[in-house]
């Protein structure tokens, strides 16, 4: 007997018939066929299982955002790296063919199942943590994924819906996300409330800094600064969302404290709002405004509108006016909101802290408290920072006693020398264009004399539409100051290499390298430099980056 | 029941300063006892005053961030037959308090050193190891402790109450500037002039509830040496903790604490290389404030001297990493020396709470309390 391809899908599930599978090449008996359809299945789910728990890994470090997973994924699978297109297009069409050939299913679960290359499983630079929400989010991709398979099993379409699964495993990690939401914010308002009622006990002055770099070095200013006369206790670097904010009240906030210091992330509009509806600052401090994260913000303008709702619940406000936009706040603002401007240029300020060859020079509505302070911090972030600790009620010439031994962050363009004595500029901690500028300006200072001048970097994300562009400036003037310029991964390859290619009318342009991951990168230095070298690491992007 | 039966549960963290020391002399002691097979638990007490029962495994990388995964969390219950360390998660009512037969208190600085825990777990029943309330509530006290040292006619250096009039200062300058209370090094600053001392009460924070002023003598250096009362009196060798190159003035926290696993690894010369006659009165002296400062458990005395003259500075009645490195001479492994303290703690209570008199007398001829306000 023999049925028509359409049935075949059709009937599997029925035992003891005889089928004849088109394109098989053959005939085969119902129960080698059913072996066939098991063992796809079975090959689809082990795919997804290792998918899944890759897709929850960047999940995880894309604070679980729903979109994240499947935005990633293209990333990863699309044209950035060519051997995993190569291997997209395999997957896919493996998945199509499984219409008519249920055994073509089978490429499709080789090829999720062993990932797009460079994308581990348990990660190095960020591992996969097994958190209560992961496992949540984890058992509900699961569910989907399990009702999916089982269910197109019982219809007979199991490897074709399998694979489809397979190849979407991103999508149903998002959509997990979705799922779990609620619950979510069930969870965080049990701690939030806790955190809030701790908050309202302990009742410290609450400093809230905001901004698209700066922050936790203002943060680490202002600690320093008021800790003498006051007991600070600052939220972590890491805790600046709403479940970290809460946790850091709930698990840092000793009693007696005098000052809480809270940085504030934000990745999208209303979220600082809702934070500062909890927190209410006495003081609220905006560093500075860029393009970062501009891919979930959509424009600037929307960043400079989202950090300003850290101004709304306070009654003072310390903004570092030498960003035009920053200024035009400080005009705007209410007359009930004290405003502090501060600039790390402008000496008309309320507090102007200036470079000089022999330090930083520091000045209060005009009266200088301290000069020659050495210490390599950006001006306008000290200038923030001595306005928070002068708001508080700390003496001016207690702030400037603690102004020579303001701690410079870890990662902060720390310099170091390096095995075979060649100089280590270590900016990996940054992730916008103007610390990257700046960096540039250090590298040339520092390696004037220098034999050879690198600069290794991966680019920078999260930049939106500007990124293509940002990188290629960048390479552009990195081209320009270094003498060799060393490409790490995919993310941000073709644009570095095209603005790289763009400096080759200035004097001695840079060579290229291109290595795939960081640790290629420092095996290129370690084996290439030496004595009298320097290096610059420019950002470095974990590994769930292409 | 003995040390080596007891059901351990180690203390530490805190709401102190000096809460990451704490730490890991914590974890030295956990993992010291979970080496030796003993029935150990690990409690850790936040920055915000919770208690969580840890696997005693951990490592002190696990408590950068704050409370460490998969901490379970606990109530200290006082009084009554629930009392001591129950878990929060457990239905009231339910909860059975874990099994513990003594803490060791592992809690340096603030309210685990001062006597508040000690208060909390003798209210609970709970036998714990080190001093008890009076004994640390003088240790933290900078102020009491050189009165009673002084009575006792040990030689100090004058110490004195530091009020925002100076007065009553009848020493020169240099001064050190202390706080009152708080253990460590924490808060100390080194002050030319009355009038600089006295303008620091209101720029640094730690000298709010109290500041004694000390002559600020350069050439004095600082001895140390660990006593313990339990099985019998017993001295360590006497230290001499160096200073780091920086040309730090005194002996600082930063000296002590960080860039190693606390107090076991700064820098020091141990045994100290003293004259015989001036290691033999500082250990007379020592002996003496073994007595004078109810010492339980480990304790550590220092001393300052300039190489001939000796003076008692204070004491550590919970010190960092217990002490342990300072028993070289006699040698007392670390487990030995928590099992004395552990054998002390189930077998010399901390308190004896008595309500032996109180018979009714006084209430039965007082009368009506409202009757007499009429």
């Amino acid at each position: 007997m023999t049925v028509a391809p359409a049935a075949v899908a059709g009937n599997a599930g029925t035992a003891g018939r005889i089928l004849l599978v088109t394109g098989a090449g053959g005939g085969l008996t119902g129960g080698g066929d059913h072996l066939l359809r098991a063992l796809v299945v079975t090959a689809c789910a082990a795919a997804i299982a290792a998918a899944g728990l890759r897709w929850l890994r960047v999940a995880q470090r894309e604070h679980y955002l729903p979109g994240s997973a499947w935005r990633f994924a293209l990333r990863w699978w699309g044209s950035t790296v060519p051997v995993n297109l190569a291997g997209a297009t395999v997957a896919v069409a493996g998945m199509v063919l499984a219409t008519w050939w249920p055994a073509a299913a089978l490429a499709t679960a080789v090829v999720v199942g062993a990932g797009p290359l460079g994308l581990s499983v348990r990660g190095r630079t960020s591992p996969l943590a097994w958190t209560r929400r992961l496992r949540t989010l984890a058992a509900i991709s699961a569910a989907l994924a399990v009702a999916a398979v089982a269910g197109a099993t019982v219809a007979g379409e199991g490897p074709l819906v399998a694979a489809q699964v397979a190849l979407l495993a991103p999508l149903v990690v998002d959509v997990a996300c979705v799922l779990s939401g609620p619950l979510e914010r069930r969870l965080a308002g049990a701690h939030v409330a806790r955190a809030a009622a701790r908050l309202a006990r302990v009742a410290p002055r609450v400093v809230a800094i905001t901004g698209s770099y700066g922050k936790t070095s203002t943060k680490g200013y202002v600690a320093h600064l008021v800790g003498g006369a006051m007991s600070v206790v600052a939220s972590p670097a890491s805790f600046n969302n709403r479940a970290g904010l809460a946790r850091a009240v709930n698990e840092h906030l000793a009693d007696g404290t005098d000052v809480f210091v809270a940085e504030m992330g934000t990745y999208g509009p209303g979220e600082i709002a809702q934070l500062c509806s909890w927190i209410h600052p006495d003081v609220a401090v905006i560093t500075a405004i860029g393009p970062v994260h501009l891919e979930r913000f959509g424009s600037e303008d929307r960043i400079v509108a989202a950090k300003s709702e850290i101004l709304t619940a306070a009654p003072c406000a310390v903004l570092v006016v030498d960003d035009p936009r920053l200024a035009a706040l400080a005009d705007r603002s209410p007359g009930t909101t004290r405003v502090w401007r501060v600039s790390g240029r402008d000496p008309g300020a309320d507090v102007a802290v200036i470079e000089h060859g022999d330090g930083l020079a520091v000045a209060v509505r005009g009266e200088q408290i301290a000069s020659a302070v050495a210490v390599e911090a950006r001006p306008g972030n000290v200038a923030a920072a001595v306005a928070v600790a002068l708001e508080l009620g700390v003496a001016p010439d207690e702030v400037a006693r603690r102004l020579p031994t303001l701690p410079t962050a870890p990662h902060r363009l720390d310099r170091s020398v390096g095995g075979g004595g060649v100089v280590v500029l270590d900016d990996t901690y940054n992730a916008n264009p103007a610390g990257a500028r700046a960096a540039l300006a250090t590298l040339e200072r520092l390696g004037r004399d220098a034999g050879r001048r690198v600069v290794v970097t991966p680019g920078m994300v999260e930049l939106g539409r500007l990124q293509a562009d940002a990188n290629a400036a960048f390479a552009r003037a990195a081209g320009a100051v270094a003498t060799h310029l060393v490409v790490v991964g995919w993310t941000n390859r073709r644009d570095l290499l095209r603005g790289a290619g763009t400096a080759a009318d200035t004097p001695g342009p840079a060579r290229t390298v291109t290595v795939r991951t960081r640790q290629q990168a420092t095996a290129w230095v370690r084996d290439h430099l030496g004595q009298g070298d320097v290096v610059l690491y420019e950002n470095d992007l974990p590994d769930h980056y292409p | 029941m003995n040390a080596s039966t007891a059901r351990v549960a180690v203390a530490f963290g805190g709401p102190s300063p000096e809460h990451d020391v704490s730490v890991l002399t914590g974890l030295q002691a956990a993992h010291e006892l979970s080496r030796a097979r003993r029935d150990v638990t690990a409690l850790y007490w936040s920055k915000t005053a919770e208690w969580f029962r840890v696997d005693p495994s951990l490592e002190a990388a696990d408590f950068v961030e704050g409370v460490p995964r998969r901490a379970e969390g606990l109530r200290l219950v006082t009084g009554g037959d629930g009392a001591g360390f129950v878990p929060a998660a457990g239905r009231m009512g339910r909860a059975r308090p874990l099994a513990v037969d003594a803490v060791v208190n592992c809690c340096h600085g603030g309210p685990g050193e001062d006597g508040t825990l000690q208060a909390a777990l003798d209210l609970a029943g709970v036998a714990y190891t080190g001093p008890g309330v009076a004994s640390a509530a003088l240790g933290m006290d900078k102020l009491s402790f050189a009165g009673v040292v002084h009575d006792a006619g040990l030689p100090a250096l004058a110490r004195v109450l530091l009020g925002p009039d100076g007065a009553g200062v009848d020493f020169p300058g240099p001064y050190i500037v202390k706080p009152r209370f708080g253990g460590s090094s924490i808060g100390i600053d080194v002050v030319e002039d009355l009038a600089t001392a006295v303008a620091r009460l209101g720029a640094n924070r730690q000298l709010r509830r109290g500041a004694v002023l000390e002559p600020f003598r350069p050439e004095l250096f600082d001895l140390n040496i660990a006593v313990r009362a339990w099985p019998r009196p017993e001295l360590s060798a006497v230290e001499r903790p160096l200073r780091s190159a920086s040309g730090a003035e005194i002996l600082g926290y930063a000296d002590k604490y960080v860039g190693g696993e606390g107090m076991a690894s700064a820098p020091r010369e141990l045994p100290a290389d003293l004259p015989t006659d001036v290691v033999s009165s500082l250990r007379d002296m020592a002996r003496r404030v073994i007595d004078v400062a109810l010492v339980r458990g480990v304790a550590r005395i220092d001393f300052l001297s300039d190489g001939r003259d000796l003076f008692v500075n204070e004491v550590n009645t919970v010190p960092g990493s217990l002490a342990r490195y300072l028993w070289v001479e006699p040698a007392v492994p670390f487990l030995d020396l928590l099992d004395a303290m552990v054998d002390e703690a189930l077998n010399v209570p901390a308190s004896a709470h008595s309500a032996a008199g109180a018979d009714g007398t006084v209430l039965r001829s007082a009368g009506g309390i409202a009757g007499k306000l009429a």
